[in-house]
Formats: structure tokens, C-alpha cells, sequence
């Protein structure tokens, strides 16, 4: 559940994965028009996919404290950076 | 809250959710694959307007808001919290990747939907009534008759400054 408590939880994986991310040198928001960009940036998908791992540590209680929101903000900013590219290539649309 | 008027006003909400987020990314704009093209060309052929065809079609072919405004709601029933909603845009952002598709629709639904949901829960709209919902909502875009609901669509659309810009 999303509580008082771990709301601070979530503020720290964003400020973790936005910190690292701006370390790695993305983008804050992809290029304009944004709804056609399919630059990597760090309000999306970087954030999201922080948050979204983070509620299943926090969910399922894996490992819920503030040292597992740090790791799990830095291991999205990489994995952004790094392995999104591979795992979910962009398409050829020529 | 009478459940009847629950799903009522979930299926209103997610309507206005779905449908305004996806013409605000574009979706009438362009067929973003070939599929939606096509479904776009037969439903102009058959009276209905490109631009609302287009949205028709990449609603089928990618997850898009409205799928993020269902998966959103099933995530936040299953999972009993609005944490389901942040799961659910996740994985709706993965799926986006594998269709083809950048994912700010289809993520951007999800998470006004968790937020709609969480809203809503204080007047006693339950997550089961947004997925009942959201289907019918659904059904009156994709289930109905596509020559009107198009048109809507498209004069949403012109409105919102979306129009056709790639007519393949």
C-alpha cells in the first residue's frame, strides 16, 4: 500500500534516478513535436520506469526501504542509458 | 454509491480520459503501422472520417490510452492499491516499445487513470466499476458504428488541432 511513510520512498527513487540521469548526460524532455520523439529522456521514460519498479519492490515487500529506492532510481537511470535501446529497439520505419 | 450509477460515471470518465489523451498525442494524425492505416482507409471508404479511422486503428494496433485506462483499472483492482496503476504503466510502456509505438499515450493514460481511480475512490467508485467502464467506453468507439463515431473523432480532433498530416 502507498503510505505516508514510503511516499518519501518515492520521492527518493525519483530524485535518484533524476540525479543519476542527469550524471549519464540524458535529455530532461525529449525534442519537440514530443509525441513523435522517440528520444530517451529522463521525465519519460527514465521516472516512469522508476516508479514502476519500485512499486513492485514496495508491493511485494521485497526490500522496502530507502536504500532499495536509491538503488532501484540508479539502476533505472542505467538501464535507460544503457539496455532500453537493446531490450526494446526502436523500429525501422523506413 | 448505487453501482449502475458507479459504472455510469466510471464509463464517462474513462471516455473523456481515453479519448482526450489519445487525439492529444496524435493518434488521428497519423497511422503509426500499416494495420491501422488499413483500418483507417476501410473506415473512410465506408463513410467515416480518416483522421477518426486513423485513431480507430492505432487504438487496435497499440496499447494506447484506452488500454492504459483498462490495464490501469485491472492493476489497481488486482493489486487492491494505486501502486497497481504505476505497475501497470510500466509494463503498458514495455508493450508500447514492442508495438511500434514511442508510449506517451499509452503511459500517460495509465497514470491519470490510477490517479481518476484514487480520486474517485472517496465518492465510492470502485476500480471494478472504471473496468467495466472503460469497456463500455470502448464499445462505443470501436463496437458501435464506426462512420459516426469517426466523425466525432475527427471533429475532436480538428478541434484540438490534431488534423491528418500523413494520409498513407
Amino acid at each position: 500500500m502507498i503510505t505516508t511513510a514510503n511516499v518519501l520512498s518515492y520521492v527518493i527513487v525519483v530524485a535518484s534516478a533524476l540525479i543519476v540521469a542527469l550524471i549519464l548526460r540524458l535529455p530532461l524532455l525529449p525534442e519537440k513535436p514530443m509525441r513523435q520523439s522517440w528520444t530517451i529522456s529522463i521525465i519519460f521514460p527514465t521516472i516512469i520506469i522508476a516508479i514502476g519498479l519500485f512499486a513492485i519492490i514496495n508491493y511485494f515487500k521485497v526490500y522496502n526501504n530507502i536504500y532499495s529506492a536509491i538503488i532501484i532510481g540508479i539502476f533505472s537511470a542505467i538501464f535507460s542509458k544503457y539496455l532500453l535501446e537493446r531490450a526494446f529497439p526502436k523500429p525501422d520505419l523506413g | 454509491m448505487e453501482e449502475i450509477i458507479a459504472i455510469f460515471i466510471a464509463a464517462v470518465l474513462s471516455w473523456v480520459n481515453f479519448v482526450l489523451i489519445d487525439i492529444w498525442m496524435g493518434l488521428p494524425e497519423a497511422p503509426g503501422v500499416k494495420g491501422a492505416g488499413a483500418i483507417g482507409k476501410s473506415i473512410e471508404k465506408r463513410g467515416g472520417d480518416l483522421g477518426g479511422g486513423f485513431f480507430s486503428g492505432n487504438i487496435v494496433c497499440s496499447p494506447d490510452a484506452s488500454a492504459g485506462t483498462l490495464l490501469a483499472s485491472c492493476a489497481y483492482y488486482a493489486f487492491g492499491s494505486p501502486e497497481g496503476g504505476l505497475i501497470a504503466a510500466l509494463f503498458v510502456y514495455f508493450g508500447n516499445r514492442i508495438c511500434a509505438d514511442p508510449g506517451y499515450a499509452g503511459t500517460s493514460g495509465a497514470l491519470t487513470t490510477t490517479i481518476l481511480i484514487w480520486l474517485t475512490s472517496f465518492i465510492g467508485i470502485a476500480p471494478q466499476n472504471f473496468i467495466v467502464g472503460m469497456v463500455l467506453a470502448a464499445l462505443t468507439i470501436q463496437g458501435l458504428y464506426h462512420p459516426v463515431t469517426s466523425k466525432l473523432i475527427g471533429k475532436m480532433a480538428r478541434k484540438m488541432n490534431r488534423k491528418v498530416i500523413q494520409d498513407n
